[in-house]
């Protein structure tokens, strides 16, 4: 055996996945880049290359800008929420209860559904007077003609709301297998010493599921950046703009519109957004972690 | 041993490599089928359901092969509100676009004036059966530039007001007639609504009113403003005139004010279409709408615009029919078009009630029923609609639609003025980039 083949093996091994990442990954982020430098319709011939000018005027846009602040409320209001009905309902579906199998698989379901199709549930389930929601309001004595999509400020609720139902089983899932890594030592000895049920969950429970909650915090706020398939199946940013999130912003402003290059300096925007925000979760989330283990 | 092995994998290898690159002609195997040419003719709308009209349509297909043996045409049905333009402009970057496109006269520019479409004109020229006079004028010019021509009418309707004459006799009011005014417009919406004592809205409207751009831009054109300059370079001056300020202030009392047509709020809670559901007694809408109307067995009537002005003035709305620029077969292309837009197909095609067939002479056989005549007298009082001049109209009307929302949500809190003020420089903004 010589060296030589061993490489050329190698890279047959891994050829696959560089080529696949090269063309879908790479190269398009940085071409993105490159169109992000210069005033580029797709329609048109000639590219003028203007620097940071699409990004300057970015700043100016007050659509882009609404289409920021409804992402931030968006992620504000989805990323605790989601995380804490998660934790919630993992804690529930930990307890070694009768039919909880049953539980874990149904509260999953959501996950493997299309998205498309959980849009065209959602729609049906919001419509005014007819729909699941308005009806059941109805029978209790409610209110039961409002148009959830149709109605600013309503609209964006009620995508919080089908995002929390979204998400749950995949944050419910990693929730449960960090629950299930607690050593049950801890919990006895807690009980020895007489800790009652919240503070065995304070003190014990959420340390030990520190680093778990900084993946489902930093993965679903990554998610939540990236809200899209809703919104365009839902309420196409509609009512007023008040649900057009940043990415549903891209998409028309390069599939709609044809200017690739602005869409291309937003997609950057959006990734600068996700990393800072990244970055300070970890921050945040390292400290508390060191502090709670001095604690 | 190693050298052995790698030469052992290489008939594998190279039956992956022949998978690989053989693959995506599958797809394509369809086209490539001995002697056949395919036409390829894109149209919006969905999954194409055993309508009669569809059954029609395939009828009208088959008797184009049949006159041109080898020739198979298949449809693209492209499916999705707002998807139609974006998915085609996207082929026409790629080189993928059909021979033949249907061509909304409300998105028409963008494609005109980027090189999507052939100019038709040498092939009018050429082809000693094809006589554009037989066309309405008013229509064809909507895909015109100059000399070139980029697109021959299908099918058309101007925006007409219709009644229900039901609720029209049970009131006792007299119908609309045309040439009627604002005045008379209001008045007679006030007599049509039924606004009970101590109820929260009206349990009948005067008047239906749907904030779609496209269904109510014609009020501002009937008090003599507009939305852009006559070249459709800016917004500022026209939209912000006060001419279009008092149309869209109108527009904004007729639900606010007069309670005489539903509040946003109103129609969106009823989820339903008032008019056709007999709340409402007149609605501003196109041709089409006749096929719900008569499957209802609705008693309606149709009437121009009210004005304020001495002329009336409308909208058409068309389909077209174009040959794009990367074509493979322009010329059977044409052919089609040609077989499309003949008396003969248009004749069976128009007869669902779908709209007025472009051409004059198979217009002209559905005259005498008062419905086909009131729509044809609107057609000389017919503009074509901004999008057939101007790219980037549909955003506009985007910003338009937001501007009475916010107008209407607003409550009376932002003035029609300031937002019209407001969104005329957002307007000039998107067409100067």
């Amino acid at each position: 055996m010589h060296q030589g083949d061993h490489n050329w093996r190698g890279y047959v091994f891994v050829a696959p996945a560089t080529i696949y990442l090269g063309l879908f990954a790479f190269f398009p982020m940085l071409f993105a880049a490159w169109m992000a430098l210069h005033r580029w319709h797709l329609l048109k011939e000639n590219h003028e290359f203007i620097g940071l000018g699409n990004f300057l005027a970015l700043a100016q846009d007050p659509f882009f800008r609404n289409a920021i602040a409804n992402t931030l409320v968006y992620v504000a209001a989805s990323v605790p929420l989601g995380v804490i009905t998660s934790l919630a309902v993992a804690l529930l579906v930990a307890q070694p209860l009768r039919g909880v199998g049953l539980f874990r698989t149904l509260f999953y379901i959501p996950a493997v559904a299309s998205q498309v199709a959980i849009s065209m549930v959602w729609i049906w389930i919001l419509l005014p007077e007819v729909g699941l929601l308005n009806s059941a309001l109805s029978w209790v004595g409610f209110d039961g003609s409002r148009n959830y999509l149709a109605e600013p400020g309503w609209a964006m609720a009620a995508l919080v709301a089908m995002s929390l139902w979204i998400g749950l089983g995949p944050r419910m899932v990693i929730f449960l297998a960090g629950l299930q890594n607690i050593p049950e030592q801890l919990y006895e000895a807690a009980a020895i010493d007489g800790a009652t049920g919240w503070q065995r969950f304070r003190h014990i429970t959420l340390p030990m599921l520190a680093p778990t909650t900084l993946f489902v915090v930093v993965t679903t706020t990554i998610a939540a950046f990236q809200l899209f398939t809703p919104v365009y199946m839902m309420t196409r940013g509609g009512p007023r703009r008040t649900t057009d999130v940043v990415l549903y912003h891209i998409y028309r402003e390069a599939w709609q519109k044809f200017e690739v290059g602005t869409a291309s300096a937003m997609s950057y925007v959006l990734f600068a957004m996700i990393l800072l925000v990244a970055l300070v979760q970890f921050r945040i989330m390292r400290r508390s972690m060191q502090e709670g283990a001095a604690a | 041993m190693p050298t052995a092995a790698t030469g052992s994998h290489r008939p594998v290898l190279a039956t992956l490599v022949v998978i690989f690159f053989a693959l995506p002609a599958v797809g394509c195997r369809e086209d490539a089928e001995e002697g056949v040419k395919v036409l390829r003719v894109a149209n919006w709308g969905g999954v194409q359901v055993d309508s009669e009209f569809m059954r029609l349509e395939r009828k009208i297909r088959e008797e184009f092969e049949q006159l041109h043996p080898g020739v198979r045409v298949r449809f693209e049905q492209i499916p999705g509100p707002g998807q139609y333009a974006p998915k085609l402009l996207m082929m026409h970057v790629t080189g993928s676009v059909p021979d033949v496109v249907h061509l909304d006269a409300s998105s028409a520019a963008v494609f005109i004036d980027n090189g999507v479409l052939r100019d038709l004109s040498p092939f009018i020229e050429r082809d000693a059966d094809f006589d554009l006079e037989g066309y309405f004028e008013n229509v064809t010019r909507i895909a015109a530039r100059g000399d070139r021509l980029y697109a021959i009418p299908l099918d058309f309707t101007p925006m007409v007001m219709y009644y229900n004459k039901k609720l029209f006799d049970a009131a006792g009011v007299p119908y609309p007639r045309p040439g009627w005014t604002w005045d008379e417009f209001l008045e007679t919406a006030r007599k049509l609504t039924v606004f009970p004592e101590g109820a929260r809205a009206p349990t009948q409207y005067g008047f239906n009113f749907e904030n779609q751009p496209p269904l109510w831009m014609m009020w501002i054109w009937n008090n003599g403003g507009d939305l852009l300059d006559p070249e459709g370079r800016r917004a500022t001056g026209y939209f912000d005139s006060p001419e279009s300020i008092a149309a869209v202030q109108f527009l904004v009392d007729l639900m606010t004010k007069h309670r005489v047509a539903p509040h946003l709020t109103e129609s969106a809670a009823a989820g339903l279409d008032l008019f056709r559901a007999g709340l409402a007694a007149m609605d501003l809408k196109g041709h089409w709408m006749i096929i719900d109307y008569r499957a209802d067995q609705m008693n309606f009537g149709v009437v121009g615009l009210p004005t304020n002005l001495p002329r009336r003035v409308t909208v058409v709305y068309e389909a077209g029919l174009a040959v794009t620029a990367h074509a493979k077969h322009p010329d059977l292309g044409w052919e089609y078009i040609k077989f499309m837009t003949s008396k003969g197909v248009q004749v069976r095609r128009v007869a669902s009630g779908l709209a007025i067939s472009g051409n004059r002479a198979a217009a002209a056989e559905f005259a005498g029923n008062p419905v086909e005549d009131a729509f044809l007298a609107e057609v000389e009082y017919a503009r074509p609609p901004w999008g057939a001049k101007v790219e980037r109209f549909p955003f506009i009307e985007d910003l338009v639609r937001e501007m009475l929302e916010d107008i209407l949500y607003s409550h009376g809190k932002l003035p029609v003025s300031k937002a019209m003020h407001e969104t005329a420089k957002l307007i000039d903004a998107a067409l100067a980039h």
